[in-house]
This record gives C-alpha cells, structure tokens and sequence, in this order.
C-alpha cells in the first residue's frame, strides 16, 4: 500500500469504505476464512448461470456432436429468445403457472390466514391440532400427487363420496384435471401460509389487541385496524415466497397428469422436463429458465423492496 | 361514571390461588389504590374488573349490575397498561380516535374530541406523527387520553408510572389526580409504590398474597393498620416493628425481643397487648418520626438505650439508626445532636406504639 492510498483516507472510520478499510489494515483475517466458500459458491451459482446464459445464444443440443463449450459455433444470435416469444405452447405453460398461482395462492392464504386466527386463542387440544394442521407441507410432494391420482380416479374415493358414476373423470378432462391440481397444491401449502402467519399474528402485541378490544373494537374492527396492518411484513414474504413457490410446481403435477390430457395441465416445470428429455432441446430450455428466473426475481425483489418501504 | 362492587371474588390459577375472597365497594367518583407487593394479587383483581380474566368465585358489579356475562368489549372501562399499549402502527391521531371509529361516531364529532383531547393532555403538536415516535412521557399521555375519549364507566391504570422517569412522575401523579377530578370518573389504579397509592387515591386497598388486608382512607390507613403487614407496608421510612416473646414478672409485662433487647411495656400499648390472654408472642411498632431523644414527656413512655450506628440525612432531617443489642430502631434525630458511635436513650411513646400479634398479624387493642 501507498502513503497515497493512507493520506486520501480521512482515518474516519464511520465515513471509510470496506475497501478503503481493507486498503489501510490489509485484508481481515475473516476474508480468509470466508474465502473458499465464496469460491465454492461462486462455482456452484455463478458457473452455471454463465453456461446458461451461454448456451441461451445457441442451437447446441446434446445431439449435436461437439461438447458444450464449443457451443458458439452454432451462436445464434438470440433466436431461442425469439422462438419463445411466440412460442404458444410456452405461453401456455406460463399462463397455467400464473393460474395456479392466482388461484391457489390466494386460496392458501385466505385458509391459511382464518386458521392462523382461530389459533391465536389457546384451546383444549391446540398443540395436537397445529401438529396436524403442519402434516401436509411435511410430505414429500411426489407423494402428495400420488394420494390425490388415487383420491381422483374415477373409482376412486372422490367420487364415491359425491356420488358420482366412474365414467366422471377428473384427471384427464379438459378443465377438471387443472381443478385437481390447484386443490391437491392448495391442500398441501396451506399449512405453510398457516405456520407462516401464525407466527406473523402472535407477534402482534397481546396487549394492544386487548388495549382494542377494551376500547370497543369488535374482533373484525380490531383483526382489519390492529392485526392486518402489523403482519403487513410477513404476509408480503408469505405470498412472494408461495409464488416464487408456485412456479416450481411439477411433482405434483407430473404424478398426476403427467401434463394431460395433452398440454392441459403442462406448467413451466413439466413443459421444461418434456423439452430437455423428451425433446433435448437443451438450448431452448436454458433460455426459458433463464428468462423465468429473470422474471421472477424482479418479481420477488419488487415484493421485497415494497415491503422495505413500509 | 359508575360505583362497583366486588364481592366475595376469588381467582384460582391451577392450585394457585391469586385472589382470595376479596370483597370492596367503590362508590361512583371515588379514587382507588390496589397496593400491594407484587404478585400479591392486584393486577389480577384489576384484570377481572376489566373482563380480561373471569373470576372463579364470587362477583363483580358495575351499579348492581353482575357484569359476569358482558363481554369485555362491552364493559366501556378505560384501561391503561403499564406498557401503555399505544398502536404504534398507527399516527397519535389515529390511536385517540380508534375508540370513537369503532363505535362509528361522525368524523367530524371525532375530529372535535381528538383535538379537544389532544389539548387537553398537550399532545396536539404531535397528532400527525406516528405513535412510535412518542417519549414515554408523551405515550403516558396518550393512553390516558385514548381511553379518557371514550368516556369510559371506569377507568383502570395498571403501574401507569412505573416506567417514567422520576421527575416526570411526580408531575403526572399531580396530573393523574386533576385529570380524575376533571372527569369525574372512578378511577382503579393499581400499584406498589405505597407513596403513589397515599397520595392519589382516595381509598387505598392493600393486598398481600390474594387477600385483602386493609381498605380505607390513606391516612386511617396509616395511623391505625389492622395488622402487621399493613403497619410495614404503608409509611416511608418504615414503621420499627420489633418481635419477641411477653414476659410477664412481678406485674411487669416486657417484650423480649429476639436480638436479646428487651421493651418493658407501659401504658396503652401494655393494655393492648394485654387485651389477648392467648397472645404470647407479639410485635411492638413505632413509628420513626414518634420516638423522641432527650428528655421523658409523659409518664409511661418507654424508654430505651441505643447506640447511634448511623445517621443517615432524608431532607432536611436525619434519620438514626440506634442499636440496641440485635435489634435496630430508626428514629428521626428531633434535635440534631446526635453524633453517631453515642450511647443515648431515646423514648418510646406508648400512645404512639402498636401491638401486633406475631402469629396472626392481627392488631392487638386498636382504637
């Protein structure tokens, strides 16, 4: 280091940089320390992102006869992007993703939230209950899509239950197999939403709720004036997290319907498998990864930076 | 404005019981202190007032009428927590008017009684800002003011000053009484500071391990407790109170007290601790400011040889510490000659002097 870098400090810790404080000390020794992770993290999350974004601006497939890295022979010039923007069956894809979302993420939070209120009193048989009411978000998701392809067969106990005849399908119709998906993911991720805003109610202070309710305030007055604008915070994280959550949807999709009948069903996941092993078109799925991601992160970072603002 | 009964309540939590039959009546207008140590008892009396616990025995009225079955939000009582409780979501504004808006009053009625309000606890400068940016002086303020709106039957404060600092205090328990007589309102203050509770309230209800001990006008309360705890509890500096076992030889009834001094009785407190045969051992009280050094005033005071250990200044007077044997009596130096390491006698007054009855606690011979 130069007597330069020294003198154009001002020594004032509170107004130096990181940088300039590691100008002046030298590195910590912390830096060291953390050192090898940041390389490995660096490897495991950057490296393949860059080969995304590379392969993104190619044909190359696995079938094209030269490995990867020499994809640029086959450069492209933003092609994939173009053929994904009129792509249908990609807008198809995306449009049932949203739709999942829009309407099961609602529905989770909606359950979620009048369970999460029903457990702020303590009741005989809570703890057992709130262990049951966590059972769902617990099970393996493949699992969850194999219960609800037995619960919806058209022998199955579904229809038995409503009394309808066998020939009533829910899987493989048009508009009833999305029906299934939407209510199997809303069954297994309204616990989730519960536990999450739970914990956002019971951090409401106690004695403010009671400080309302003595001021006169019904339950609904106080629930909308005191509880709602305080969990204001954790709701947000609730529904960015569950809809970042919702365009992963694919076991439960895929045990299910596999996507059927034809695309009825296909999501952004599954549409993704289909491409990259049935179809190897390894090029075009980065591109669509790439793009949904892109997509997603200004989506939760505008979430998160509203949220910021409050 | 409403006078309440609380008859015969008891409160049990498990096998804890936290309130024990405990029976006051407050008139309409009148100013009360639950005091107590804490855990006594009080905050929970107060909370079975407001609803917030359910009493397992016994009832509670609001003008004779049984307020068992009303909810709490129907009680119309004015409470202030301890913590205050402000929503400090919400502007100074918005947490004035939270009881009128659920009660749907016309805005323009509430914008009139926020501001009047506002006013009247000096927080109008403030109204538009976020509670959270309040000082504890000012949220004091503002959660009277938020239940005072209401005009609520009663009003209920919880340590109220317990978190504010120490000149503040003293400011706010002038302002608490004006603020009781401007509104007129029965007011419930819970606390364990018994300077608090002497010089606010009108009637003072002390409780000590669920059960009421004595309830009264402050100064009965000070110059005739019931027992002994009440005698300990109420006055600063506290009352002497000395145990030992009655002697009685050749018609001469003495305390010896257990630090191996003794008190040769004379006088009223004599009678009294005579007034129970089955009595054998008891506590002598005597107020610091009752015992006097120099020379004797009247024929059956008591008098006693001390050791001046400490003199210890409280205001302009000084407080001693005489010893005498084990036992330790505080005495206010009248005369301020003392010199501490002296070897004085000081005087017990008899009228002045109390007779407890260890066991129980109970007052022997009270006027």
């Amino acid at each position: 280091m130069t007597d330069q870098t020294l003198t154009d400090t001002t020594g004032n810790a509170d107004t130096m940089g990181y940088w300039q404080k590691v100008a002046r000390d030298g590195p910590r020794m912390g830096f060291w320390f953390v050192l090898p992770t940041l390389l490995l993290l660096l490897f495991i999350v950057v490296f393949p992102l860059l080969m995304q974004l590379y392969l993104s601006f190619t044909w190359w497939t696995p079938l094209e006869g030269i490995p990867w890295y020499q994809a640029w022979e086959v450069f492209n010039w933003g092609e994939n992007y173009w053929f994904m923007i009129t792509d249908p069956r990609f807008w198809g894809a995306l449009w049932r993703t949203v739709l999942i979302m829009i309407v099961a993420v609602p529905a989770q939070f909606f359950l979620g939230m009048a369970l999460a209120y029903l457990f702020i009193d303590k009741f005989p048989g809570r703890k057992i209950f709130y262990s049951i009411m966590l059972t769902p978000m617990m099970i393996v998701p493949a699992v969850v899509g194999l219960m609800f392809f037995l619960l919806f067969q058209g022998t199955g106990p579904v229809n038995d239950h409503l009394g309808l005849p066998a020939e009533f399908s829910w899987l493989t119709d048009v508009n009833r197999a999305m029906i299934s998906v939407i209510i199997a993911d809303i069954w297994q991720w309204t616990p989730l939403m519960f536990l999450i805003l739970l914990a956002g109610m019971l951090g409401v202070p106690s004695d403010q709720l009671l400080a309302a309710k003595l001021l006169g305030g019904s339950n609904w007055q106080n629930f909308v004036k005191i509880i709602l604008p305080r969990m204001k915070t954790v709701i947000i994280i609730a529904l960015v997290l569950r809809a970042v959550e919702c365009f992963k949807i694919f076991d439960l999709v895929f045990i299910m319907t596999k996507g059927g009948p034809g695309v009825q069903t296909e999501t952004i996941s599954v549409f993704l498998y289909k491409q990259t092993f049935g179809d190897l078109e390894w090029a075009y799925v980065a591109t669509i990864g790439l793009s949904i991601l892109i997509a997603l992160s200004i989506l939760a970072v505008k979430g998160l930076s509203y949220m910021a603002k409050k | 404005m409403s006078s309440i009964q609380i008859q015969n309540v008891t409160k049990r939590f498990g096998d804890f019981t936290a309130v024990d039959n405990i029976s006051i009546d407050i008139e309409e207008g009148e100013f009360v202190a639950l005091l107590g140590p804490s855990g006594c008892g009080k905050t929970t009396t107060m909370n079975m007032i407001a609803g917030l616990e359910d009493a397992t025995e016994g009832a509670i009225l609001f003008d004779n009428q049984d307020l068992g079955h009303v909810r709490m939000q129907d009680r119309n009582i004015g409470f202030v927590f301890q913590n205050y409780a402000i929503f400090t979501h919400l502007s100074v504004y918005k947490n004035l008017s939270y009881g009128l808006e659920v009660k749907k009053v016309g805005k323009s009625e509430i914008e009139r009684r926020v501001k009047a309000m506002a006013d009247r606890m000096s927080i109008s400068h403030r109204l538009d800002q976020p509670a959270s940016s309040l000082s504890v002086n000012e949220m004091q303020k503002l959660a009277i003011g938020r239940s005072a709106i209401v005009e609520p039957r009663i009003f209920l404060l919880d340590e109220p000053l317990s978190n504010l600092d120490a000149g503040f205090r003293a400011y706010m328990r002038a302002e608490l009484k004006v603020l009781q007589h401007e509104f007129g309102q029965t007011m419930i203050y819970v606390t364990h500071d018994q300077i608090e509770a002497m010089s606010l309230a009108d009637k003072i209800a002390i409780i000590d391990q669920g059960k009421l001990m004595q309830y009264g006008a402050p100064l009965d309360i000070y110059n005739d407790p019931q027992n002994r705890f009440v005698a300990n509890f109420v006055g600063s500096p506290r009352m002497n109170l000395v145990d030992g076992e009655l002697r009685e030889e050749q018609g001469a009834l003495r305390l010896m007290l257990h630090g191996g001094a003794e008190i040769r009785l004379d006088g009223q407190v004599k009678t009294a601790f005579t007034s129970d045969a089955k009595v054998h051992s008891g506590s002598f009280g005597i107020r610091p400011q009752d015992i006097y050094f120099g020379e004797k005033r009247a024929d059956n005071d008591i008098r006693m040889q001390g050791k001046v250990e400490v003199l210890e200044r409280v205001g302009p007077k000084r407080l001693a510490y005489l010893q005498v044997q084990e036992t330790m009596f505080l005495a206010f130096d009248d005369q301020a000659q003392l010199r501490v390491g002296d070897d004085v006698p000081f005087y017990l007054p008899s009228g002045a002097s109390m007779a407890f009855d260890l066991e129980s606690g109970r007052r022997l011979g009270g006027q």
